[in-house]
């Protein structure tokens, strides 16, 4: 009996030292407000990939705890929401869904190309900040590439509590409604995706160079997946 | 006894650090506030370098709020919902050349009227420790504790509230608070804390002088 006590206080005991060691922060379902803007005369469908509706974050911070950020799915729910709010008419494809079987003018597929943060430790200042580096892939209706964007976008809160975890979630928000700031105002003059209502592209007429200002071309994405959606889909196509 | 007891709560309340504050204001246009008008309190963006504090603009919010003179303040998460994107760090309007713009893009003029905003306060600046001074060390044992030593430090708040007038799309003008507090704490056994609450000073300053310059 002594012995399962004494077994008992000390995993309590290892227990409360490995939580000291980590940290994990669960976003809740952020919202986006109505943007004020005109909506886009274009039928969209938004292709929401698996690894972007379930995304993780684990970064250890050298000789300090482990951070587990946990988007869950309000990366999904926020872009869903933006993108209704952006355009005519939206249908979102699951990550099993075949584009064919749906009527669009373009396909967005939005992804996270990378996911950083700092910690008042590393930062030597008040506030957590994160950045998140997404991608934006734009495809005309028989799966032509139109354009591959590279959205930067970056949030920062000052620390609160004891934790942390409530001032990193907030970061992390800010960085989401920076990025949905973004694309309200460059996705159209970025992508040309209003061309994309008038049908898809014509493959030897498309422009390496159509990014603008403020945007990324990715080169290692083809200018050109022509029955992409017959090979399994975009995102393997895009990997 | 006990009424001694007391004196030493009160004496222990009654003291505090030192604080020095300056407040000012410089005018650029006429001001005033009508029936059913607001103010919107916003922190100048962090993409410009500014490192507001968040209770910091909760304590000019209330401030300006609360009393029998208190005035209208539309909470800032509202505004910037209200107005997405256009009052995120990134896409707020630097200066009052980008309002006339910005009151052309579909439904904003609408929504600050909707709130009746009529002047947005920037705020910029922060609280920062300046200097400190001398050493503390407290010890436990099995008899009892207690600290010896005597430390000190200085907080400086510099604070500057940009006003832009959205009924002529201009900048009204500027008031600023610059607040120094140096807090001291003598430990013999007991540590006595006499904290100099300077960024408190300089919230109620600036907030009393906003006040002023918005309603004249």
């Amino acid at each position: 009996m002594i012995d399962k006590l004494r077994f008992v206080s000390l995993a309590g005991c290892a227990a409360i030292l490995m939580a000291g060691c980590g940290s994990t922060v669960i976003m809740e379902m952020p919202t986006i407000p109505e943007p004020r803007m005109q909506k886009i005369p274009v039928d969209v469908a938004v292709r929401i990939p698996a690894e972007f509706q379930n995304f993780v974050h684990v970064e250890e911070v050298l000789g300090k705890d482990t951070w587990t950020i946990d988007l869950g799915r309000s990366n999904a729910v926020f872009f869903t929401d933006l993108f209704s709010h952006m355009f005519e008419a939206v249908v979102i494809l699951g990550p099993d869904d075949d584009p064919r079987d749906y009527q669009f003018d373009a396909l967005i597929e939005p992804q996270i190309d990378g996911f950083e943060f700092s910690t008042p430790s590393q930062s030597q200042s008040e506030a957590f900040a994160v950045w998140i580096r997404y991608r934006m892939s734009v495809f005309d209706s028989v799966g032509n590439r139109a354009s591959s964007w590279t959205v930067n976008a970056y949030g920062k809160s000052q620390k609160e509590g004891l934790g942390g975890g409530d001032s990193l979630k907030r970061a992390a928000v800010l960085a989401m409604r920076d990025a949905a700031a973004l694309i309200i105002m460059q996705m159209e003059r970025v992508t040309n995706i209003r061309d994309l209502a008038n049908g898809p592209l014509d493959p030897a007429s498309q422009d390496p160079t159509l990014m603008q200002a403020g945007a990324e071309q990715d080169d290692e994405q083809p200018a050109s997946v022509i029955g992409i959606f017959a090979i399994g889909g975009i995102d393997d196509a895009a990997q | 006894m006990r009424h001694s007891s007391i004196l030493v709560v009160l004496l222990g309340l009654s003291l505090s650090g030192c604080v020095t504050s300056r407040v000012e204001d410089a005018r650029e246009n006429v001001t005033g506030l009508n029936d059913g008008e607001s103010v919107v309190i916003m922190a100048k963006s962090y993409h410009q370098g500014n490192e507001t504090e968040s209770d910091y603009l909760s304590c000019i919010e209330k401030a300006l709020g609360s009393g029998a003179k208190g005035i209208r303040v539309v909470p800032r998460q509202k505004f910037v919902d209200q107005l997405f994107p256009w009052f995120e760090p990134r896409t707020a309007p630097a200066d009052t050349k980008g309002l006339p713009g910005l009151m052309t893009r579909p439904g904003v003029a609408d929504a600050v009227k909707d709130m009746g905003v009529r002047y947005i306060v920037w705020l910029d600046g922060d609280t920062e420790r300046v200097a400190e001074g001398g050493s503390l060390s407290c010890a436990a044992g099995p008899g009892g504790g207690g600290c010896f030593g005597f430390a000190w430090w200085q907080n400086d708040a510099d604070y500057e509230a940009a006003v832009w007038d959205l009924d002529g799309n201009e900048s009204a003008g500027t008031v600023s608070a610059d607040v120094s507090g140096t807090s001291f704490l003598p430990a013999l056994v007991i540590p006595i804390p006499l904290i100099a609450r300077t960024q408190t000073r300089a919230c109620k300053g600036l907030a009393q002088q906003l006040r002023a310059f918005i309603v004249q």
